[in-house]
């Protein structure tokens, strides 16, 4: 019987799986950059930002008051729809415009 | 903004009015009004301090502030104030609000907003500082936040109740102008101030007594009342005074030398 050939075999699958679940799941963020209205004051800002923290998965967010402009990046498989960004800048007192998306692996 | 008045006339001693304006959210005005509201779910915490002086008398009061942000148009709150006056000391009347904006027009860089709000101010303090009487105000206020320039007016009609004394004490109107610049326009993290420069005016309808009115009682004063407001992410610190520049008070009345408040807010 051999055992060694099977057993190498089941630890190099196990191996190709786990780097292929990893890599999907971890490796892949998209960045948006939305375009919103009314940014005059940065404290009124802050409430962007505290409701874009309330996403799991969000990080590198920044505003550009002068430009107005919502940089934030989404970790996993996630994706943003205009409706939600809409709705989350009405929540925030703003007027979102329009959003563009980069996915880096 | 909370600032403190007095209700003053020589034939009730001791009897003092506590006028809180609404506290401010975000970018408003120190002693005016604005649209200003708070966002979905947000919270402010604040504490104010001010103080008040008219001839010999003089007044300070702490308030803790408390506002939640039912939507993204809409906030309520309350106010907790404690008085420490010449002739006493004790808690001051709360107050309850609640601002709606309910029109709001965004571009690039600038809000321009209105909001109508309600303030009901019951008789709920210590007898020795409270007006003993259930107040309520009404107002209407409009803004215009850029990056680098602001503007707001605000109009409030205060309807005051009868206290326990009985008497009426007299219905009050306020109409504030403020401008407002920032110099220096910085980063969403970074410190940011904004000069302000508002105009105050207050008049006040006579006080009655039984029916009869009271002839120290009642008139108009108007304040110009420099200010700034410096804020860094959620943290905002705001100061002001008001200067009494035109006072027609009518009878013998105590006159304002000056109005103070500064406030501290965080937004979480």
């Amino acid at each position: 019987m051999n055992i060694i050939p099977k057993t190498r075999s089941l630890m190099l699958a196990t191996l190709l799986l786990g780097s292929a679940i990893n890599h999907s799941v971890l490796a892949e963020s998209t960045r948006y950059e939305m375009r919103v209205d009314g940014l005059a004051c940065p404290f009124c800002a802050y409430g962007i930002e505290k409701k874009f923290k309330a996403i799991e998965g969000t990080r590198n967010i920044d505003v550009d008051l002068d430009k107005g402009l919502v940089t934030v990046e989404l970790q996993g498989q996630r994706r943003f729809t205009d409706e939600e960004m809409k709705k989350l800048f009405a929540d925030s007192g703003f007027t979102f415009r329009s959003m563009k998306t980069e996915t880096h692996e | 903004m909370n600032h403190t008045t007095r209700f003053r006339t020589t034939s009730v001693p001791g009897l003092i009015a506590l006028l809180i304006s609404l506290p401010a959210a975000a970018h408003d005005p120190i002693f005016g009004v604005g649209p200003h509201v708070l966002f979905k779910n947000g919270m402010e915490v604040a504490l104010e301090l001010e103080a008040e002086s008219a001839d010999s008398d003089n007044e300070q009061a702490l308030a803790v502030d408390l506002a939640w942000g039912i939507t993204g148009d809409w906030a309520a709150g309350l106010t907790l104030p404690y008085v420490f006056g010449d002739e006493a000391d004790g808690r001051g009347d709360i107050a309850l609000y609640s601002k709606y904006r309910f029109w709001r027009q965004d571009s690039l860089g600038l809000q321009e907003s209105a909001a109508v709000f309600a303030k009901w101010i019951p008789d709920s303090g210590d007898s020795a500082v409270s007006k003993q009487a259930d107040d309520l105000i009404l107002g209407l206020a409009y803004g215009y936040e850029g990056r680098k320039r602001y503007r707001w007016a605000s109009l409030r009609y205060r309807f005051n109740g009868e206290n326990d004394a009985g008497i009426d004490r007299g219905d009050r109107v306020l109409l504030d102008f403020v401008a407002g610049w920032r110099p220096d326009p910085r980063g969403y993290r970074e410190p940011d101030t904004v000069w302000l420069l508002e105009l105050n005016g207050e008049y006040g309808k006579q006080a009655r007594l039984g029916g009869a009115r009271l002839p120290d009682s009642g008139g108009t004063e108007w304040f110009l009342s420099p200010g700034i407001f410096w804020t860094e992410r959620n943290f905002a610190i705001k100061a002001g005074v008001q200067i009494p520049v035109l006072e027609r008070l009518r009878g013998t009345q105590l006159a304002s030398d000056y109005r103070a408040t500064i406030d501290f807010e965080w937004h979480l």
